[in-house]
């Protein structure tokens, strides 16, 4: 009787081999099932084994990665299918017909030992693929920004180290970077995004959100700390009601904390916009921040 | 770029045109009738230094008096701003300190009179002046007493918008003499002979430094002023800047010389607005004046200076990553060899040095390398600007010779600790630098002696800590600086730094396990050697510095979940002591949370489920009664809240 109930019947098929499917395709395998495991790509792994760290914990992303991928190819129970997608399905839950299309690989999948050595043989590899100019699609601005960033550009762009130049006036022009702005950006300067991107994410004084009227910027120098900013922050943080770094819903105040203002003297410092507070206290914030309502 | 300024007619060519322009700033600094000047730096400013200087103008407006309003730099000591200097024809100078919009009026309405107000000084300039006997002079405040300024010779002391009064004191006659006297290689070989070194924080010989841009083969080379003051605690760079940038550009017109560059930058902090402001209008001073572009002072010599701002990355205070800022590619530390000097902007040769380094250079080369070297220790020539912070009296930029034990540093320049605290440490050298304890302060400040307490000098912070000052604190704000701004290139330092937090958040929440210690230092030792940069390099310093002169204090936090500066939330709690409570409640009234509760005559009591630990209330207690306690490690006693009357019978 307890038998014929824990009898694993008919078999199941995984589609995509990243970290979800494999896991998938490990758990069905190991309660006895027969994987079909199907990827369109040549190789399962996914989006996983190209990164180096995964948030937030930032583990490394092959150690996890690889002995699943191991486990895959030898278990007796799951047939890794690559290369290929579904064409049709038909039947219902529990009694599916499915057709795969498997693309040629035109290597013997059965005697490859994964060397490598005629990918780096290859005459055509790296050939980078240009989209020509009349394929590309441009990213259009609005009508009121076009013209300031078409004017930052100009000035700048014979300038050595014109990138920065550039950025840096958007951003005493505008307090943040739109998506189209970047774009357009690397499309006029002809800068890579990826250039752009990670000179616009590396620095504090840029930012990827709207950023409100007044800025408000807490020291969290030593002196500063040392002298309680991180109670002024805090604070300032709950009678703003945001989150630091983030802006407030009417968009009136962005609540930072910066490295140190130079104003060591008069710690606790508050900077808004351009003004310094010094010998801040924290039943005096309510005041300060009355002069900016 | 052709200079646009180049048909003008003013144009300083000979020595007898630097001498008109030194009579006109002479004129300006010490003219035939009363002048006032404001100290308006950033920190002038923020403590009011625009309202006193609106407040002087309508002063002077509404008495009709023949009075020159001025404004000049900081004077350094911070403590004390806003300073007012008052100049009178046969007085001495005097300084006014901590001066509000109606002290001014007061000490305007005087002079008008014809009189002197005495209150609010800080001091003369010299011991003369008839019936100023009890003021002390400038060399007897104990401020300034053991100072030797050099660095900061001008700043507070002239209008840091004017070229004239820089040239009045002795300002671009040393890049005169370099330009008509001297050849580069002996430009380099006097500044070799001073011994001066890299003031960035390293402590590289700077005419080494010169000597290898100087010998390197190429058409463009470039000198970098690195003004990217990042060191949380230091601001010496910021008040030059802000207070005397002619010194700095002279030191570059003159490294540019001896180097044969064509080119220089300044990289200056984004969060430093006024100091961009003053160094614009000071760089198109110089180019009014024909000291900038072609052929400057009649010589062969051309030379061009850029400002490029920052944008709030730390790293980029290195100076490969300087580099690859100005250049506007991804600004990450690269490998050295090859050195900027040989590879530096745009593969050119580049010298980069910092604030305080270019603006010594016009007074060894006015004053020669003999002198220079005389100040100081053996190995550590000159002066250093130290701004000395945090818990202690008399905070400010001092400057001091070199090898100046800390003791005198803290005690007799910046007047010990307030409040009756005791001394504890001090830090020095920023989030790369280390903590110096009470056992050790008789040090003599030298890049040599701080290396060996496991310190450097870094570009000068200092920031005194008292006993209310958790050490387990403070390398936990480090790191979290260090981690945040990690560049992330290299894996020590970018996992290295979040590894440590991890454990310090552990220590610090009484979570501390026994062998942290341990794990501390290994990891420590690791991230040292396996970072690619100076920031990597140096994170740990705080950790290890801590640990090698605090240790019981880690122990405090892992063993007895004790925090014994009081300092870490999770270990502290707040406690009102019924004993002492005289229900005033300001308290309660200040209490955020409301988390405090009591009434009219009734003992006040802090609910500890809704307490957030703000210490608000410590903070407001007022000092005569200091009812609220911090107590850590061990339980809060239970209290209830009783009428006042019965607590005075029960306690009498």
């Amino acid at each position: 009787m307890t038998n014929k109930t824990n009898k694993t019947v008919g078999a199941a098929m995984v589609l995509g081999g990243g970290i979800g499917g494999m896991q998938a395709a490990l758990d069905l395998a190991e309660s006895g099932i027969k994987v079909y495991f199907v990827d369109k790509d040549s190789a399962i792994g996914g989006r996983m084994v190209q990164l180096d760290k995964t948030f937030p914990t930032n583990e490394c992303a092959m150690c996890v990665v690889s002995p699943k991928l191991v486990d895959c190819a030898r278990h007796g129970n799951i047939e890794i299918i690559t290369n290929s997608e579904i064409e049709s399905i038909s039947g219902k839950p529990g009694n599916f017909q499915i057709t795969l299309k498997k693309k040629p690989r035109y290597v013997d999948e059965d005697k490859c030992t994964g060397c490598g050595s005629c990918v780096i043989n290859c005459p055509v590899r790296y050939q980078v693929k240009v989209i020509p100019d009349e394929e590309r699609q441009k990213v259009k601005l609005a009508d009121d920004v076009k013209p300031v960033v078409d004017k930052i550009i100009a000035d700048n762009k014979s300038e050595k180290g014109a990138l920065m130049l550039t950025l840096q006036a958007i951003n005493a022009s505008y307090n943040y970077f739109s998506e189209d702005v970047l774009r357009y950006v690397s499309d006029e300067m002809e800068v890579p995004l990826t250039t752009v991107m990670r000179t616009v994410t590396f620095y504090n004084a840029f930012s990827l959100k709207p950023r409100g009227r007044h800025t408000i910027s807490v020291c969290m120098g030593t002196t500063c700390y040392v002298k309680g900013s991180g109670q002024i922050l805090s604070t300032l943080s709950d009678i703003l009601d945001t989150p630091v770094e983030e802006t407030t819903k009417d968009m009136k105040f962005t609540l930072k904390s910066v490295r140190c203002l130079g104003c060591c003297s008069i710690a606790p410092a508050v900077m808004i916009n351009d003004k310094v507070y010094g010998h801040v206290k924290l039943n005096e914030l309510s005041k300060i921040l009355e002069d900016y309502k | 770029m052709p200079c646009p300024y180049r048909l003008r007619k003013t144009m300083i060519k000979t020595i007898k045109d630097l001498d008109i322009l030194k009579k006109k700033g002479e004129a300006l600094l010490s003219p035939d009738k009363v002048k006032v000047a404001v100290g308006m730096a950033t920190c002038g400013l923020a403590t009011g230094g625009g309202e006193v200087y609106d407040g002087i103008k309508s002063a002077l407006r509404e008495t009709g008096a023949d009075v020159i309003l001025a404004k000049t730099g900081c004077l350094g000591f911070c403590q004390m701003e806003p300073i007012v200097d008052v100049w009178a024809p046969g007085m001495p100078r005097l300084t006014y300190k901590q001066m509000t919009p109606r002290k001014v009026k007061e000490v305007i309405a005087a002079l008008s009179s014809g009189e002197i107000k005495k209150e609010y000084l800080l001091c003369k300039s010299d011991s003369s002046g008839s019936g100023l006997d009890n003021v002390p002079a400038y060399d007897d405040v104990p401020f300034f007493a053991k100072q030797e300024r050099i660095v900061l010779r001008n700043c507070g002391s002239i209008d840091p918008d004017s070229i004239e009064e820089y040239v009045a004191s002795d300002g671009y006659y040393s890049l005169h003499k370099v330009l008509s006297e001297m050849s580069p290689e002996e430009v380099i070989e006097e500044v070799i002979a001073s011994g001066i070194r890299g003031r960035g924080g390293a402590g590289f010989p700077t005419g080494l430094k010169w000597k290898f841009a100087g010998g390197a083969e190429c058409d463009t080379k470039y000198v970098v002023c690195n003004a990217d003051e990042g060191d949380p605690g230091a601001y010496m760079d910021r008040s030059v800047l802000e207070g005397d940038p002619h010194s700095v550009l002279e030191g570059m017109l003159i490294g540019a010389y001896a180097i044969g560059a064509n080119k220089g930058y300044i990289y200056v902090r984004t969060e430093y607005p006024l100091a961009i402001k003053r160094l614009h209008v000071a760089l198109d001073l110089l180019r009014k004046n024909g000291l900038l572009c072609e052929n400057i002072m009649g010589s062969k010599f051309s030379f061009d200076i850029e400002i490029r701002e920052g944008s709030g990355a730390f790293v980029c205070g290195e100076e490969t990553s300087l580099i690859h800022s100005i250049e506007g590619t991804s600004p990450e530390p690269r490998q050295r060899p090859p050195f900027p000097a040989q590879s530096g902007l745009w593969n050119s040769p580049t010298n980069i040095n910092n604030v305080e380094t270019w603006a010594n250079i016009p007074v060894i080369m006015r004053k020669g390398s003999k002198w220079f070297s005389n100040i100081g220790t053996e190995k550590s020539k000159g002066t250093k600007v130290f701004s000395v912070v945090g818990k202690i009296k008399n905070t400010g930029l001092v400057e001091v010779p070199m090898g100046m034990t800390l003791k005198e540093i803290i005690e007799d320049i910046g007047g010990g600790i307030p409040g009756g605290k005791k001394f504890k440490a001090v830090q020095t050298g920023g989030p790369s630098g280390g903590c110096v304890p009470k056992e050790l302060i008789d040090l003599p400040v030298d890049y040599e002696s701080l290396a060996e307490v496991g310190s450097i000098m870094g570009s000068g912070g200092m920031v005194v800590m008292d006993e209310d000052t958790c050490v387990v604190d403070v390398s936990k704000f480090f790191l979290e600086f260090t981690m945040d701004e990690s560049c992330g290139k290299c894996t020590s330092c970018r996992d290295g730094s979040q590894a440590l937090l991890e454990v310090f958040t552990r220590i610090s929440e009484g979570e501390g396990r026994e062998n942290d210690i341990t794990f501390l230092e290994e990891l420590s030792s690791a991230i040292k050697d396996a970072s690619l940069c100076g920031l990597g390099q140096t994170l740990p310093n705080p950790v290890l510095s801590t640990l090698k002169y605090f240790r019981d204090e880690y122990e405090a936090h892992i063993k007895e979940k004790r925090c014994p500066a009081g300092v870490c939330k999770k270990l502290v709690s707040f406690y009102i002591d019924p004993e002492k409570c005289k229900a005033c409640s300001i308290c309660a009234k200040n209490c955020p949370v409301n988390a405090i509760t009591g009434a009219k005559d009734m003992v006040y009591v802090i609910g500890q489920e809704k307490c957030t630990k703000c210490g608000i209330c410590f903070d407001v207690c007022p000092a005569k009664f200091s009812a609220v306690t911090k107590i850590s490690g061990k339980p809060v006693p239970k209290a209830e809240s009783k009428d006042l009357d019965n607590i005075e019978i029960a306690s009498s």
